[in-house]
């Protein structure tokens, strides 16, 4: 017997085996009736391309020392380089790094540490909110008040503590954000999991003397999935600006390997000279990317929420 | 603020084309500074806006001129009569706060109080360390015994403010803060202090030396660069000290402000391991895998290093001119400033010739570690200097690091290149070999702050020599001998020499400092007398 046709008998819009609209491709026609949601993915997508081939598309290695002139040190936007072999479309910072590679190779580290610590979050947050609904009890009590206790923390000075605990690096950073993060997943599903695990169909793999991991994560995890892919999404927009906030604090990243809030930190001080593009620019595919993630998140409640359904 | 600048205008209008004295008008001048007061008790914490603050309630002994150099203060002359005893002869008259005469007994109790201050974060005891005894001739004639010949004790007593025996024994430090205390024979009178924001004064009608321009003055503290800038723009203060070395170039082409500027006496610099000759820390080979030696002790890898740090680019481009390009510790003028001694010329060819004469033809990699919050655009340096060494072969990581952070590492021996900074408070090349650059030893006091444990002892003994010889001339000519044998054997490599920066409103005058003290006193209208020392 197949494990996922039993949550989807449990759905009582979706027929197993239907052909013409599975409960997917109803959810992706959905999906793309909002124009700004498309808008919000193609976007996305392409900064998420921009970021996979920067090293094939940007004119400089930012990372490379060797390849930095500090004698190109804060030049405008449009100026060549001093040999002469490209332009600073973006202009450059105060160490003469290009603007343009250097959003590229920011928004690599911007957008990975944000969905990796989102993801890893997801993982531990969504196990402990499953085990707290289905054992219940004790176990139960002792995961919310962690949780309790995690979420009356303000995210950012918990991040800070840690940070100065583990030091500088890109991995502590992910694992700051995890730490900080898996509460939000944990509350979320564990909510979901105490509405699921009360039905017939869960009963019925009870009944079957299925091992208990089974039950929890083939039939009750998926049927939890839904509101888990929402705030995913909007936490994965949440911790690339509290990385930003952290590398910004310079905390986070190295300094010669700046994410997008270590280069707007970076010519933050020049604001009040003129020199705005050492920020400026930055800080608005800092805004893009968190927009762009943020509308195709919005959307994706609506779309998953059956309480939203006309 | 905008009335007392009219009037200085109008005073130094009158004053300049009329030939009369200053208006009777009271006036005001409001101060902002970038770095906290942290006390009022000038034996507290040893630290340049203290000192700033004691030089205008308190005074010392002796004192330093705008360049640097010592001259008297609430002393009129010294002398040594004997190997080891200095005579201080005092001025005479001289009153304090409340009207008390400053006396022989009155330097006698400030020399006793300085090591007992308690819980002081940063003491002063190390000026008072080499005196063994205070001998009190008559009211106006001190002597000071010491246990050998110690040449720089006018300089050590310069940072020391004088205090009154009558209102200050059992005095504590937070009777100062709360200003029931603060009484000295400085040119300004305490009015009220509110920790972490601003000092009221008010002028000493009774100081003994030049009047001060100013009948009030506000002393505001503002630690953001960007607010202090506006703070001026605004028309809020008059002046403000620290500007950000990126709004320099701006300010200088803004008619609302003018810009005072002096060679400062700090100095920054890269130290190297040489703790390790086994292999240092951070150097690795290109593969990343210990060298098994530590190439930092090889003076052709030191000179190729320092010969690839383009020191003009630093100071043009990250410094945006705030800086002088320096092979030494002091800048031109300074006692024991050594002349001819310059940084090389950056040649990356020569420095990978002789890193392969070293036997690293391929360079190797290393990891250069600074402060980011303490010196100016301290990580903006490394980075920098990062480049320029990657360019002859040196992989070099760069890692910034608040300061308390970055010291505890670099005091254990923990790193392998790092970049640091001297302030030369004494004015005098001593002070930077001593603690720089000198073998460490903590029985001599000697290498306090040596953190990459050099050592030369051709350089130690030409130290131990000057410290014994108070003949000024003959001192200054061993302190810049073993200033010369270091630097050729790069002990030490330093970069540049920060320039001290303040901003005035047109129609004041500021007096500039090199030791960065920044004091009411050096402030005038325009076209009044200088008023201070």
């Amino acid at each position: 017997m197949s494990a996922s046709s039993l949550p989807q008998a449990a759905t009582p819009a979706a027929p197993a085996p239907a052909k013409v609209e599975t409960p997917f491709r109803r959810f992706v026609s959905e999906f793309f009736e909002s124009k700004t949601a498309t808008v919000g993915l193609i976007v996305f997508t392409l900064l998420v391309l921009i970021a996979l081939f920067a090293p094939l598309i940007a004119p400089q290695n930012p990372y490379d020392l060797a390849q930095l002139d500090i004698m190109d040190g804060r030049l405008e936007p449009g100026t060549r380089n001093g040999m002469d072999t490209f332009t600073y479309w973006l202009g450059t910072d105060d160490q003469g790094r290009d603007m343009l590679s250097g959003i590229m190779y920011g928004l690599r580290i911007s957008l990975s540490v944000g969905a990796g610590s989102a993801i890893i979050a997801c993982l531990v947050g969504a196990s402990l909110g499953l085990l707290a609904a289905y054992a219940g009890g004790r176990t139960d009590s002792v995961i919310m008040r962690l949780v309790d206790l995690q979420l009356s923390f303000p995210s950012i000075l918990a991040a800070l503590m840690i940070l100065a605990f583990l030091g500088k690096g890109v991995m502590n950073v992910v694992l700051a954000l995890v730490i900080v993060e898996w509460a939000y997943y944990a509350r979320t599903v564990r909510g979901t999991a105490l509405v699921e695990r009360r039905r017939e169909y869960i009963e019925a793999a009870q009944c079957l003397a299925l091992p208990t991991h089974r039950v929890i994560f083939r039939h009750l995890l998926p049927n939890c999935m839904p509101p888990l892919i929402v705030v995913g999404t909007m936490q994965i927009a949440r911790a690339i600006a509290l990385e930003a906030t952290l590398s910004f604090l310079g905390l986070g990243v190295p300094i010669t390997e700046p994410s997008l809030g270590l280069l707007i930190s970076n010519g933050y001080e020049y604001m009040l000279s003129g020199k705005y593009w050492i920020s400026f620019y930055p800080g608005i595919a800092l805004l893009i990317t968190i927009v762009s993630i943020n509308l195709v998140g919005d959307h994706l409640r609506d779309v998953l929420n059956p309480r939203l359904k006309k | 603020m905008k009335q007392s600048y009219r009037a200085a205008v109008l005073a130094a209008v009158s004053a300049f084309g009329l030939g009369i004295a200053m208006p009777a008008k009271a006036q005001n001048v409001t101060i902002a500074v970038g770095a906290q007061v942290t006390s009022l008790d000038p034996h507290y914490h040893a630290l340049s806006p203290n000192y700033a603050v004691a030089e205008m309630l308190f005074g010392a002994l002796a004192g330093f001129d705008s360049a640097g150099r010592i001259q008297p203060g609430l002393a009129e002359s010294w002398r040594p009569v004997a190997e080891n005893v200095w005579e201080f002869k005092l001025r005479p008259n001289v009153r304090f706060h409340n009207g008390n005469a400053f006396t022989a007994e009155d330097v006698a109790f400030t020399i006793s109080r300085v090591p007992t201050v308690p819980n002081s974060p940063s003491s002063y005891a190390l000026y008072t360390r080499a005196i063994q005894s205070v001998e009190v001739v008559d009211p106006l004639t001190v002597r000071f015994h010491t246990e050998g010949p110690y040449p720089v004790l006018p300089n050590d007593l310069a940072q020391v403010a004088m205090l009154d025996k009558e209102t200050h024994e059992g005095a504590a430090t937070e009777d100062f803060n709360s200003g029931k205390v603060a009484i000295g024979a400085g040119p300004f009178r305490f009015v009220s202090f509110r920790s972490g924001d601003r000092l009221e004064l008010a002028r000493n009608d009774d100081y003994w030396g030049p009047k001060p321009a100013w009948e009030r003055v506000s002393y505001r503290i503002i630690p953001n660069d960007g607010a202090r800038t506006a703070a001026i723009l605004a028309g809020d203060v008059d002046m403000i000290d620290q500007v950000p070395t990126t709004d320099i170039a701006r300010l200088r082409n803004d008619n609302r402000v003018r810009i005072s500027e002096r060679n400062g006496l700090r100095v920054i610099f890269l130290a190297l391991d040489h703790q390790h000759p086994e292999g240092s820390p951070f150097i690795t080979d290109n593969d990343g895998k210990p060298l098994g030696r530590n190439p930092l002790l090889d003076l052709r890898v030191r000179q190729a290093l320092n010969m690839a740090i383009d020191r003009n680019a630093i100071v043009g481009r990250v410094m945006e001119g705030a800086a002088i390009p320096t092979a030494q510790f002091l800048p031109q003028g300074a006692f024991g400033y050594v002349p001819g001694l310059e940084p090389p010329r950056p040649d990356a060819e020569a420095a990978r010739k002789l890193l392969a004469e070293a036997g690293y033809p391929n360079g190797f990699r290393m990891t250069l570690h600074g402060p980011n919050d303490r010196y100016i655009n301290d990580a903006r340096i490394i980075q920098a200097i990062g480049q320029m060494w990657t360019r002859i072969g040196v992989r070099t990581a760069v890692e910034g690091q608040p300061w308390t952070t970055f010291v505890a590492r670099a005091g254990r021996q923990e790193l392998s290149a790092f970049l640091v900074g001297w302030g030369t408070a004494s004015g005098e090349a001593s002070s930077p070999l001593r603690s720089l650059t000198a073998t460490y030893s903590r029985d001599r006091g000697w290498g306090g702050s040596n953190r990459g444990r050099y050592s030369n002892p051709a350089a130690d003994a030409k130290l131990e020599a000057a410290l014994r010889e108070l003949d000024d001339a003959k001192r200054e000519a061993l302190l810049q001998e073993a200033t010369r044998i270091t630097m050729e054997d790069v002990g030490i490599m330093p970069i540049h020499i920060q320039k001290n920066v303040w901003a005035t409103r047109p129609g004041l005058e500021h007096d500039s400092r090199a030791d960065e003290l920044t004091r009411a006193q050096d402030v005038r209208p325009a076209g009044a007398q200088p008023a201070a020392r």
